[in-house]
């Protein structure tokens, strides 16, 4: 090949090349909390998964402050966020270099009541502006390329909605004109371009989860945890379409709902377990219902028809499970992860551990058969390990957010 | 251990976990049962959340109760804890939102009472005056007056009071004060208890209307009608004055109370008390938002006749150069020895030729304490009819010290404390404070 072509051009081929690769243009973004398709799956095409024994490379550090919020990426911009001396702040960095491009910070309480506090809800990456939501009501419209807020208000103080025990958590969903966000019994959608309220629900406490939009055309539903349910809404009206009892202890229903056809399945910690049904003239059926997988935070990932997910709470020696998606039976258990995350790329499972151990493993249902392993991180890991344009994100509690290079080397 | 905020402390080795196991198990193959006739002890909890659900759980695994009762004026929290009832032992409690029908209708032979503190005098006095035994949290009482009244219904009565001190039977709390007592320190002259946490300025959360199902008047009780708001519950209550006593009403107690398992002196002479908000800031309360009003420091003295102990606590800075955010000193003529919780005790000789000596904690896990072993004493002393190791009589008395610390820090000024007679002297204004009027209907217990 390298003969075959004048030296120029060669040069100027290979210039794009690398400019591609730099640039971030060929591999997968990850615009929004839980992937691009919504379900926890990357379609990252350049990613090794057998790591030198020292471990990859970590290619930067950065501390963006207390909290729980994962990473979302979009062209070589990675946006998160994080607490500080008072405040929240809204971090965009070059996702390769680890750069600061620009932060926001506005005033906000640490709200440490029931653990170390600080930002929890994912902004939402769509059409060039980053959509945000603080545990305490705060909504933000900002400008991708240049920090600058459009439009930005305080929908608990607007609409006097209860803010839940932890505050509001769910990622902000953008449909169309509309920005939804898990905030009241049912959701709230505000116009995405002014911030105006559209549609909103009953003044009851949210659940924790983001909001998961299925179907199609006019039959658009969008499903919330709420603090006693998941329930589906109508995606334009917000009008209840069904509702699914699901009481949970201290309201915590976190999970996002995984929908395969015309299944949906949810799951609670707090020893709640996991359910999956169906809806029929607007009535839920249950399939099966049992215990074996309790997701307090983070939803499992579904693949081949296997759900692998942790299973148990942040107080409890949780495992990493695999479970049969149609029937609820657990194909296996590996300790060890502790209140950690899961995530797939290309029939891969990467977890990390609660304790900051990166993991890489074929997503098999005869077995947890880890591939590369390496300590990435300390501190306390809630948060989900984002894998885009070849590099694994992981962050900490306290706030240090690290780039682990897992780019094929050339 | 009540406080959520410490849950994040050092997890327990893998050593630990066994002897802790080994310790369960021996339990475990010890019938202590009144089960010989197969009748078991109908017990009722009343606040059903996290902490109670621990105790009941306890309950539950020991074989000789059956669960007939939950209480809790929140309707989720007591069909949530119910449910988790039934799932664990097969049993299946009525529900009360008021603990007065609960006990009038189940007729429970022992209540376990694990509500915000200023619920803990009345409901132990109307669970012993309807003949239950009773397991109740530390601190004993909200006001040192409460606590009292306790102390003299639970004589009157003849019923066992067991109070939530798991530290008093917990192993490293017990070899450890046996290291003080045979002189392993030496010849002690100051302790100090210490708290330490991180945190910053506090900001007001809105207020809004009770979660549905939830009797707020009924949570609310005796204590000033608040507005609901999420910083008080679920979890937050400790924070908030008029239900609780802030940190040192909750660990104080624990450390206090170790104070006083190791002293020959019953009580102190004088206390002292300063601290405040100096970091969370002012509280606010007004009809739309609040912040919690528990100081987020705080020093407390206490002079005894023969050494002073102090207690601090903080919630910002973190730990700092100490080597754990919680425990209690005592300084010896041989060096100083730590208390500590999942850290065990450390003796560290005044020569440093010597090496530290150390004994690990034996916990139960998550949450760090030792119930499983305060159950089992509390039956047993149901049994035989012998005072439990956390009898009300001398939990008062540690409880007492940690509310007498408040009331110097809201007096402004130190006090002189019979701890015979129970008064403050000379001080007609700090003696007020002993007790607090209650809400209608409520009616303050009375201590005769």
């Amino acid at each position: 090949m390298k003969s075959s072509f004048p030296r120029p051009l060669y040069h100027v081929l290979t210039t794009i090349l690398l400019l591609a690769t730099e640039g971030a243009a060929c591999g997968d973004d990850w615009p929004r909390w839980r992937g691009p398709d919504s379900n926890g799956l990357s379609k990252e095409p350049d990613w090794s998964t057998e790591w030198p024994t020292q471990g990859p490379t970590i290619a930067w550090k950065l501390s963006v402050g207390i909290g729980f919020a994962s990473v979302v990426i979009q062209d070589g911009s990675l946006v998160t966020t994080g607490h500080a001396e008072d405040k929240d702040t809204l971090w965009c960095v070059d996702s390769a270099k680890g750069t600061v491009r620009w932060k926001h910070s506005y005033d906000s309480d640490l709200g440490d009541k029931y653990f170390d506090g600080g930002t929890t809800s994912t902004p939402t990456i769509h059409g060039g502006f980053i959509y945000s939501l603080s545990r305490w009501g705060d909504v933000f419209c900002i400008e991708l390329a240049s920090g600058k807020v459009k439009w930005s208000k305080n929908i608990q103080k607007e609409t006097s909605v209860r803010i839940p025990d932890w505050g509001f958590s769910g990622a902000p969903l953008v449909r169309e004109d509309l920005l939804i966000l898990n905030v009241g019994d049912a959701g709230l959608a505000l116009e995405r371009s002014t911030g105006k309220i559209v549609w909103k629900s009953e003044n009851k406490d949210a659940g924790y989860s983001s909001p998961f939009i299925t179907g199609a055309g006019p039959n658009e539903v969008v499903i919330f945890g709420s603090s006693k349910s998941y329930v589906g809404v109508a995606l334009k009206t917000g009008k209840e379409l069904w509702r699914f009892p699901w009481p949970t202890q201290y309201g915590v229903n976190a999970a996002d709902p995984i929908v395969r056809g015309d299944h949906i399945f949810v799951s609670s910690g707090y020893n709640k377990g996991s359910a999956l049904f169906t809806v029929a003239k607007g009535q839920p059926v249950v399939s099966w219902q049992n215990k074996e997988l309790r997701n307090q935070m983070n939803p499992s990932v579904l693949i081949d028809g296997f759900l692998y997910g942790v299973d148990g709470d942040t107080t409890t020696k949780a495992t990493l499970k695999c479970v049969d998606f149609l029937t609820g039976v657990v194909r296996w258990t590996e300790p060890g992860i502790g209140s950690g995350t899961v995530v797939g790329a290309g029939g891969k499972l990467i977890v990390l551990t609660d304790r900051g151990e990166l993991i890489v493993a074929p997503a098999s249902p005869e077995g947890f058969k880890p591939s590369a392993r390496a300590q990435v991180i300390g501190g306390k890991c809630w948060t989900v390990p984002v894998l885009a344009q070849g590099r694994i994100y992981c962050r900490n509690a306290a706030g240090n957010l690290v780039c682990v290079d897992v780019r094929k080397r050339p | 251990m009540k406080s959520k905020a410490l849950l994040a402390a050092p997890g327990v080795t893998r050593r630990q976990c066994i002897k802790n196991a080994a310790a369960i198990a021996a339990f475990a193959a010890v019938p202590i049962l009144r089960a010989e006739s197969g009748r078991k002890y109908r017990v009722a909890l009343i606040g059903s959340g996290w902490w109670g659900m621990n105790i009941l759980r306890e309950a539950m695994a020991s074989g000789v109760c059956k669960v007939v009762a939950m209480c809790d004026p929140s309707q989720q929290t007591r069909d949530i804890a119910t449910g988790q009832v039934t799932d664990a032992s097969g049993d299946q409690p009525k529900k009360f939102e008021d603990f007065r029908e609960l006990l009038e209708q189940a007729k429970p032979e022992i209540v376990i009472i694990a509500t915000p503190d200023h619920w803990h005098s009345l409901i132990t006095i109307a669970s012993l005056r309807a003949g239950a035994h009773v397991f109740v949290e530390k601190p004993t009482g909200h006001t040192v007056m409460e606590s009292r009244a306790m102390v003299n219904t639970a004589n009157a009565t003849g019923k066992i009071v067991q109070v939530g001190l798991h530290r008093r039977i917990g192993p490293h709390h017990v070899s450890g004060l046996q290291f003080l007592r045979s002189g392993g320190a030496g010849d002690i002259g100051m302790v100090r208890m210490f708290v330490n946490s991180r945190g910053g300025r506090e900001r007001p959360s809105p207020n809004s209307e009770p979660p549905e199902g939830m009797n707020w008047d009924l949570y609310c009780g005796p204590s000033p009608l608040r507005p609901f708001n999420g910083k008080i519950h679920p979890g937050g209550w400790r924070n908030f004055l008029d239900f609780a006593n802030g940190t040192l009403g909750d660990w104080g107690v624990h450390w206090l109370d170790q104070v006083l398992r190791w002293t020959e002196e019953k009580h102190p002479k004088r206390i002292y008390s300063t601290g405040g908000r100096p970091v969370q800031g002012k509280p606010i309360h007004t009809p739309s938002e609040q912040t919690s009003d528990a100081p987020d420091s705080q020093v407390a003295v206490y002079e005894f006749e023969s050494f002073t102990a102090t207690w601090e606590h903080r919630k910002f800075a973190g730990t700092g150069s100490e080597k754990t955010g919680v425990g209690c000193y005592f300084y010896g003529t041989k060096g100083t020895f730590h208390m500590g919780w999942r850290d065990g005790w450390t003796f560290y000789p005044a020569d440093d030729k010597n090496s530290p000596t150390h004994e690990a904690s034996q916990l139960q896990e998550p949450d760090g304490h030792n119930l499983t072993l305060l159950w089992k004493d509390f039956i047993k002393s149901i049994q035989d009819g012998k005072k439990p190791v956390a009898d009300v009589e001398s939990a008062h008395r540690s409880t007492s010290l940690s509310l007498l610390g408040m009331l110097s820090l809201k007096l402004g000024r130190s006090i002189r404390w019979d701890g015979e007679k129970e008064q403050i002297l000379n001080d007609p204004e700090a003696n007020r404070l002993l007790s607090r009027p209650y809400r209608a209907p409520w009616v303050y217990p009375t201590v005769s």
